[in-house]
């Protein structure tokens, strides 16, 4: 009897145990539920609020009794935002799209050499390249804009220009060979940070694979070429991918070295400032035959603009994103 | 042919084919950097004007364009310099902070196991598209109505707002600084989206064996956070701090103002010593912020 007693007691704070346990992680998980579902809201909700302004009439626009659903269905927004940002219709998009590849391709191509060489060469004066590196990503771009924009404008080297040009010098602003340059010697958009993740990732292959490699003849090229690029495969697309996406939403580059070269992120971002507010209405109103534009309207092409800016990006980032987090713990950044 | 060659050890050949591969950004350091650093300098130290023949002429002033910067010259949109940078660095140390704790916690959630994590996941990361600039620009600055928000008023006029006012008594002068902090939110988030990656694959990269013996000596999950998780992620934490910094001063507005002083007002000595203040500003950031977290890993490693 009393043997019994004690286990039925024991059972029952057991029980209570257990049942507090299985209370307090459902608790937790309950709470960060909530909070995954508000923040992934939060993240949503700007694009998802797009969407009516988009595809609603533009009389329609300050209704105050739309909120999600217009009246009537329409797409005049996203046709004059087609036109305003996309002046060479669908070809501006692929333009942009092919620069932003390009640069992508250089961007990869020559900081995973310097990368490759900061970790596995133990050449002259290593240490101090490797702080240039960190340097040039420290110190923000803008800093040398001027200089750098000047040195453009009277570009030169070494005097070379004088067997070319009358003046010994070019003009290079507003052309694209200053960005094609930038890419190559080091320095497109947060080229610097490609390099230190090239770096970082590269100092983790086994050196087994280069010992093996050059055991079997192969030099210091093929070895790189053929077995170490192979292997750089995740830390490749990361910063594929992330290159790919900052090189087409750049502004800064594209801005000043080529204000003409009609990129879709310059244009989106010179066409619709609050002082061509006017000149955006006016083209609706006569484009489209809506007398009744407002500021509202300004918006909606606004917004429609974006969206279509968005497309090539979410498609990267849909196809690549799963694979980001797992590359991503490869790349040697961590641990 | 070859003897050339058989001089030299293996070892230098490896070492000079590995400085031929460094060499695009040995010249890209001094074509790109090193170059206009120095010429930033010399500029901002000359009354810089254009001379008749189309190149530039150079007359010494010392550090009058430096003067002139603080005392005389005003931004495009009429503040001092003095306010500038002091707006400029405010601000930054106070998302700072918050964005690194922010991007921790949303790795933290994107880490738990749960269904659905991938669809989770992929919305956690979409601020690195959205948060690019321009997109930024695009979705926040309206000119017109009310109509378009990236759900900023949504709490100002909500229930739990007028809840805590009218039934629980919170003054306004609580509320406000966390509501303002709240209703940004979509600003915090997109800036936030590499920083997150980074932590998430940080969190990733921890032992699972260390959480099975701090579970299995009684510790609790705050402990070993504490414990097991925040150590193990300080070394991250170093580089997302500096990373954020960075990112922080690369959207910050200065480069118009050089650049409208330089090319709008043809003054490309002040424009210059602008830069060269600016720079000096971040470098003084970064080395303190360097120093702090130095000292926190090192705390931690032990």
């Amino acid at each position: 009897m009393k043997n019994k007693m004690k286990y039925s007691d024991m059972d029952a704070s057991l029980a209570i145990y257990l049942f507090k346990n299985k209370f307090k992680q459902g608790a937790v998980k309950f709470f960060s539920l909530v909070l995954i579902l508000g923040l992934c809201f939060t993240i949503v909700y700007p694009i998802l609020s797009l969407v009516p302004v988009i595809f609603s009439t533009v009389e329609d626009l300050g209704n105050p009794n739309v909120i999600w659903i217009p009246e009537e269905f329409s797409v005049v927004s996203f046709k004059a935002a087609i036109r305003l940002v996309m002046p060479q219709g669908f070809m501006t998009m692929v333009k942009s799209v092919l620069y932003a590849v390009g640069i992508m391709i250089l961007q990869v191509f020559f900081s995973a050499m310097v990368g490759y060489s900061l970790a596995r060469v133990k050449f002259w004066g290593r240490g101090l390249v490797f702080g240039m590196v960190i340097l040039v990503f420290l110190l923000p771009r803008q800093s040398l804009l001027l200089a750098q924009y000047i040195s453009f404008v009277h570009f030169d080297v070494l005097g070379i220009m004088n067997l070319f040009t009358k003046a010994g010098e070019v003009n290079l602003i507003n052309n694209p060979v200053v960005l094609v340059l930038l890419a190559v010697f080091g320095f497109g958009v947060n080229q610097s940070l490609f390099i230190f993740l090239f770096s970082q990732f590269f100092k983790n292959i086994p050196k087994e694979l280069e010992e093996a490699s050059l055991i079997d003849g192969c030099g210091f090229y093929r070895t790189y070429f053929r077995i170490m690029l192979p292997n750089a495969v995740p830390i490749i697309s990361t910063v594929g991918i992330l290159s790919f996406v900052w090189n087409y939403g750049d502004t800064y580059y594209t801005n000043y070295f080529n204000p003409e070269g009609s990129y879709m992120s310059t244009l989106l971002s010179s066409t619709f400032i609050s002082a061509n507010k006017d000149y955006i209405l006016n083209a609706l109103r006569t484009w489209y035959d809506v007398p009744v534009a407002t500021d509202l309207a300004f918006d909606a092409v606004k917004q429609a603009a974006v969206l279509i800016f968005l497309i090539p990006l979410l498609i990267v980032y849909l196809i690549g994103q799963r694979k980001l987090v797992e590359n991503m713990e490869n790349s040697g950044l961590v641990g | 042919m070859k003897k050339p060659n058989k001089k030299l050890s293996f070892r230098t050949m490896w070492k000079i084919h590995g400085l031929i591969f460094v060499s695009p950004f040995l010249i890209g350091f001094i074509a790109f950097f090193l170059l206009p650093l120095v010429n930033t300098i010399y500029y901002s130290l000359n009354n810089v004007g254009v001379g008749d023949q189309g190149g530039m002429t150079f007359e010494w002033t010392g550090i009058q364009n430096y003067i002139d910067l603080f005392q005389k010259e005003v931004t495009t949109t009429n503040t001092t310099m003095a306010r500038l940078f002091t707006e400029e660095n405010s601000t930054m140390l106070l998302s700072l902070p918050l964005i690194v704790v922010f991007s921790l916690f949303m790795a933290l959630l994107a880490n738990q196991k749960f269904k659905g994590r991938a669809i989770v996941r992929l919305l956690f990361f979409l601020p690195i598209i959205l948060g690019i600039d321009v997109v930024m620009d695009m979705l926040t600055i309206t000119t017109g109505g009310t109509t378009l928000d990236t759900g900023s008023n949504l709490l100002s006029g909500s229930y739990v707002t007028i809840f805590l006012v009218r039934t629980l008594n919170v003054p306004m002068r609580v509320l406000y600084p966390i509501m303002t902090y709240v209703e940004n939110i979509f600003d915090l988030i997109s800036q936030a989206g590499v920083q997150t990656l980074v932590y998430l694959t940080a969190l990733q990269s921890i032992s699972p064996s260390l959480y099975e013996v701090s579970k299995m000596e009684g510790a609790t999950a705050y402990e070993t956070f504490w414990k097991v998780t925040i150590p193990s992620i300080m070394n991250i934490t170093f580089f997302v701090v500096i990373y954020t910094i960075v990112d922080l001063f690369l959207k910050s507005s200065i480069a118009e103002e050089a650049y409208a002083f330089a090319f709008t007002q043809g003054k490309i000595g002040v424009g210059s010593a602008l830069s060269v203040v600016y720079m000096g500003n971040v470098i003084l950031v970064l080395a303190i912020a360097a120093l702090l977290l130095r000292k926190a890993v090192k705390k931690n490693e032990k």
